[in-house]
């Protein structure tokens, strides 16, 4: 009985307390690669621990492992299986709203680079960039297994000059290339998993900010960090059009701040957090892993 | 490889018809009724050395992503716009905007706006890099 009490605190606290601290804390941001992989780590974590939870405790209401039997008139025995069925619809669950954001996001932007492609001129500086008629000044990238696409308003150009429209096309390029998106498109999936009432924003508010940095970084590398900043306030400082939007507070000031440090290098603190975030890993895997291999090893002897 | 080489078709993969999309629908879109691919076709043709089929294949492709819409006229078919084109403009901004809130993993902005007092923040946190490394 002690398992499934164990992995249960287990996965409350990897949902919990831990996002809530570590979105507190400031040294995620100096090692963005690091914690990008710590935030992927809790949230696997979590989940592999709720799940062992429900399989451990409907293992441990009903008998022994490996002596597979069912009474439907012990209350004990239905127990079990509630909670085996409960476990299994999370995890139905879970799959669904994966299938549905990759789904979704992939429909969206099709009909998205198939605009682009009609109403925005190719322009040959680097591959796949359009520039797009408008003078609202955006920037961003459509990401995609091939074909993916780098869009810049005219109004971005007017504002930008020629090392911090650089800038801007190595941080996009950098989205591009480590594909920032599918790390944000799981984060998604795990939100929109969980009911309202439930879930937090702080998972996916952050690796939007982890991405983000892992992106300036790269430009940083690429053409120092002075063109990124005035292109980041260059583009973030204009009228906004949707005001709406501005009233959530943003990454943009801790993006332009972290520029004004010294490139970030910290590999004794980047070491720790990967150790963490494998050990996460270990411990619910072990132990969910644990009673089906003996059951396993149970029934072949 | 040069947007002018691009456009006349140079044979390389999929991109020559790409760009050929947007022109096709310039000519839709400035034309006052519906086309036939042959009038795209000699349209197209007075600026660039374009085949038959290379219109053919492009229209049909527009009318596969529902940007052009065609009709019967005898053994032809005429293909227009399925919508102007400050229409699908604004589509497009309002999707790359997100002004829903909704669908922001679907692209990935370089930056969003900020209020006022961010602004400040962001001015004041650039003069110092400026001061220190400009």
């Amino acid at each position: 009985m002690i398992t499934p009490i164990l992995l249960a605190a287990l996965a409350l606290v990897l949902a919990g307390p831990v996002p809530a601290l570590l979105a507190r804390a400031d040294w995620p941001y100096r090692i963005p690669r690091a914690a990008v992989a710590l935030w992927q780590s809790v949230a696997l974590a979590a989940v592999l621990a709720a799940f062992g939870a429900g399989i451990a405790l409907s293992y441990s209401t009903a008998g022994q492992p490996g002596e597979p039997r069912f009474d439907p008139s012990s209350s004990r025995d239905l127990a079990a299986a509630a909670v085996l069925a409960l476990t299994a619809l999370v995890g139905v669950r879970l799959l669904w709203a994966a299938g549905r954001v990759a789904v979704g996001t992939r429909a969206r932007r099709k009909r998205h680079r198939d605009l682009v492609d009609v109403l925005a001129t190719p322009d040959g500086l680097i591959p796949g960039l359009r520039v797009l008629a408008e003078q609202t000044p955006l920037a961003y990238c459509l990401p995609a297994l091939r074909g993916s696409r780098v869009v810049v308003s005219v109004g971005a150009l007017d504002r930008l000059d020629d090392g911090e429209l650089r800038a801007v096309l190595a941080h996009e390029q950098a989205h591009l290339r480590a594909r920032h998106d599918l790390v944000l498109e799981a984060f998604t999936a795990l939100h929109t998993a969980f009911p309202r009432w439930v879930r937090s924003d702080v998972a996916l508010e952050q690796a939007r900010t982890l991405v983000e940095l892992l992106a300036d970084d790269d430009a940083r590398r690429r053409n120092g960090p002075l063109p990124l900043a005035r292109a980041l306030v260059a583009l973030a400082g204009s009228p906004a059009p949707e005001a709406a939007m501005a009233a959530a507070k943003s990454s943009t000031v801790l993006r332009v701040q972290r520029l004004g440090d010294p490139e970030p290098r910290y590999p004794l603190q980047s070491a720790a957090t990967y150790t963490a975030a494998v050990l996460l890993l270990v411990v619910p895997t072990f132990t969910v892993a644990a009673p089906i291999v003996k059951a396993v090893v149970h029934a072949l002897g | 490889m040069t947007a002018e080489e691009i456009a006349a078709g140079t044979p390389k993969g999929p991109r020559p018809l790409g760009d050929l999309e947007r022109l096709v629908m310039e000519q839709l879109w400035s034309a006052e009724a519906a086309l036939t691919v042959r009038e795209v076709h000699e349209r197209l043709a007075e600026t660039r050395d374009l085949a038959y089929t290379t219109v053919m294949t492009v229209l049909d492709r527009l009318a596969k992503k529902k940007l052009t819409e065609r009709e019967r006229d005898g053994k032809a078919w005429r293909y227009k716009a399925a919508a102007p084109r400050e229409e699908l403009a604004a589509d497009l901004m309002r999707d790359a905007l997100d002004r829903a809130g909704d669908r922001r993993e679907a692209l990935v902005r370089f930056v969003g706006q900020v209020s006022d007092e961010e602004a400040a923040l962001l001015r004041d946190a650039l003069a110092r890099l400026e001061a220190r490394d400009g």
